[in-house]
């Protein structure tokens, strides 16, 4: 993402979770999702196929748990 | 010995000094009571002593061995043992604050941490809590709420964290264990800067049940001592499965598998690697020097690369920065100026990550598990520094590695994300002389479940002298 689009989906993602991103915050921000931007991009760059899964697995919870 | 003596000692001696009555519980947690007392103004370990319980509970076991259930609790590993935990575990009566400035308005906690009272089982006697990053998304302890952790060895520099304060407290002899939380390095990290020994035991081993999260996807729980045979004893008392509900949906619920008795046999037939690439690159002439020094006391000649280790490390920060911003998100939408200074804008950039990112990492960090598991093939134990550096003074905002200069507070896991991120057992040894007067640490790293052997070689580098803990000469 250029600086310009990462500034526009900052934005766009805070109104849209009605973050509101004070003056003296922002700068911060912008520069931690541009890290993140970078980290995505190394995460994008592995080639993944369609069975390989998640590392996160979820548990049942049987009614007998809640009566323990 | 006088119990301020006994309290320099480790954890097994001042148990086997209560079993035999050679000093009494209740002497030996005043005695760690008057030493952070001393002490605390210049470490800054403890943000509570719960002095009244810790003496109650002291009573308490010298009234049991007097008694006639005393046969039996002769038999407990920890008998006696003053210990102290990172303030995300709960602790009844008190509000678990994970290093927040807004946990303080919770209510407190009605019961102890799953492990809290797996260690009181065990005869030890909790003295307090211990000062943190905040909400555990920091490596320094300058916690701007309660003040930095200093460093016991040098007081003008970090402890490292997020479990600041609990490698710091071992280190300056205020107590001999102490619980701490790894994510991406929080254990390793400190136990590395504050020259103490640091487990970080296999995702899902130990429940976190009673302890504040931070990204339940990567977060675990172990203990800080001044000898792998504390942290064998300590651990052993915290394995096993929980019994009732609530159980933690993060623990594998395995049942106990005793690392006490094989801690003695050594190192021999051993496959053991040290980690070259990435953990060269991003490591200083001292951790450098620290790991080969390690590597040749083990006889470990063969160098290995981690395949997908910048990708493991990536997907790990992802993986933090979404998960740990979102537990927050009703109080950064409320209150952001209530967050730690150091750590709020990542928190917030954090909550705004495209899902499709976060999902993709967790496939990633699968993938890369796959492949992690491929080398362990090979090798039974990988080595590799805990830290890029010594401890930094206070204060400091970078790290340079081969002429790039990076921002130190994030970088100072560099070495630690990419083994956490697959969940595999670490034991955090420290190594003296690699720097001119500081300590730093090696990680000595399984496969998962094999704490065993990570605790082997940590006892067998002790026994050979290349790795200890000594009390900070604080005076």
């Amino acid at each position: 993402m250029t600086p310009k689009q990462i500034e526009a989906f900052v934005d766009a993602a805070a109104a849209a979770l009605d973050l509101r991103l004070q003056p003296d915050h922002r700068a911060g921000v912008l520069r931690y999702f541009a890290l993140a931007d970078e980290f995505a991009a190394i995460v994008e760059a592995v080639p993944l196929g369609l069975h390989d899964e998640t590392a996160v697995h979820f548990s049942p919870v049987p009614p007998s748990e809640l009566r323990e | 010995m006088t119990p301020a003596a006994l309290l320099l000692q480790d954890a097994a001696a001042m148990a086997q000094a209560v079993r035999s009555g050679a000093v009494s519980a209740v002497a030996l947690v005043q005695a760690s009571l008057e030493r952070i007392a001393a002490t605390d103004a210049r470490v800054n370990a403890f943000t509570d002593v719960v002095r009244e319980r810790a003496l109650r509970r002291a009573r308490q076991v010298d009234a049991s061995l007097a008694s006639e259930h005393g046969v039996r609790t002769r038999e407990l590993p920890l008998l006696g043992v003053p210990f102290a935990v990172k303030n995300l575990f709960d602790i009844a009566g008190l509000p678990t604050l994970a290093g927040s400035k807004i946990e303080r308005e919770r209510e407190p906690a009605r019961s102890d941490a799953t492990l809290v009272r797996r260690l009181e089982s065990a005869g030890a006697v909790l003295v307090g809590a211990l000062n943190m990053d905040e909400y555990a998304y920091g490596f320094t302890t300058e916690n701007s709420h309660v003040g930095a952790t200093h460093n016991p060895h040098d007081l003008d520099r970090i402890a490292g964290g997020s479990s600041g304060g609990s490698g710091a407290a071992v280190a300056a002899g205020q107590v001999p264990l102490a619980l701490g939380s790894d994510t991406n390095g929080s254990i390793r990290v400190p136990a590395s800067l504050n020259g103490v020994f640091g487990l970080k035991p296999t995702f899902g081993r130990l429940p976190r049940t009673g302890s504040y999260p931070f990204v339940s996807s990567l977060d675990h729980l172990g203990p800080f001592a001044r000898t792998a045979r504390d942290l064998a004893l300590a651990y052993d008392a915290m394995q096993g499965p929980e019994r009732l509900a609530p159980r933690d949906p993060g623990c594998a619920q395995r049942p106990v598998e005793a690392v006490v008795t094989s801690l003695s046999r050594g190192v021999q037939g051993l496959r053991i690697g040290v980690l070259g690439g990435w953990f060269r690159q991003r490591a200083l002439p001292e951790a450098l020097a620290a790991v080969d020094a390690v590597a040749v006391a083990l006889g470990a000649v063969r160098t290995v690369e981690l395949p997908m280790v910048e990708a493991g490390r990536a997907a790990a920060f992802l993986i933090t920065n979404a998960e740990g911003a979102a537990l927050h998100l009703d109080d950064l939408r409320r209150r952001p100026q209530d967050f730690e200074p150091l750590s709020r804008d990542r928190f917030l950039a954090g909550a705004l990550l495209p899902a499709a990112w976060v999902a993709r990492a967790q496939r990633v960090r699968r993938l890369y598990a796959q492949q992690v598991a491929r080398v362990f093939e090979r090798f039974d134990i990988l080595l590799a520094a805990a830290t890029p550096c010594a401890a930094t003074p206070i204060g400091a905002e970078w790290i340079e590695f081969n002429g790039q200069r990076l921002p130190l507070r994030a970088n100072m896991g560099v070495l630690t994300q990419p083994i956490s991120c697959v969940g595999l057992p670490v034991c955090a040894v420290p190594v003296w002389g690699a720097h001119a007067r500081l300590p730093i640490g090696v990680q000595v790293i399984g496969a998962p479940w094999r704490e065993d052997l990570v605790l082997r070689v940590a006892a067998a580098l002790e026994s050979a002298g290349v790795v200890q803990a000594p009390v900070a000469r604080l005076g």
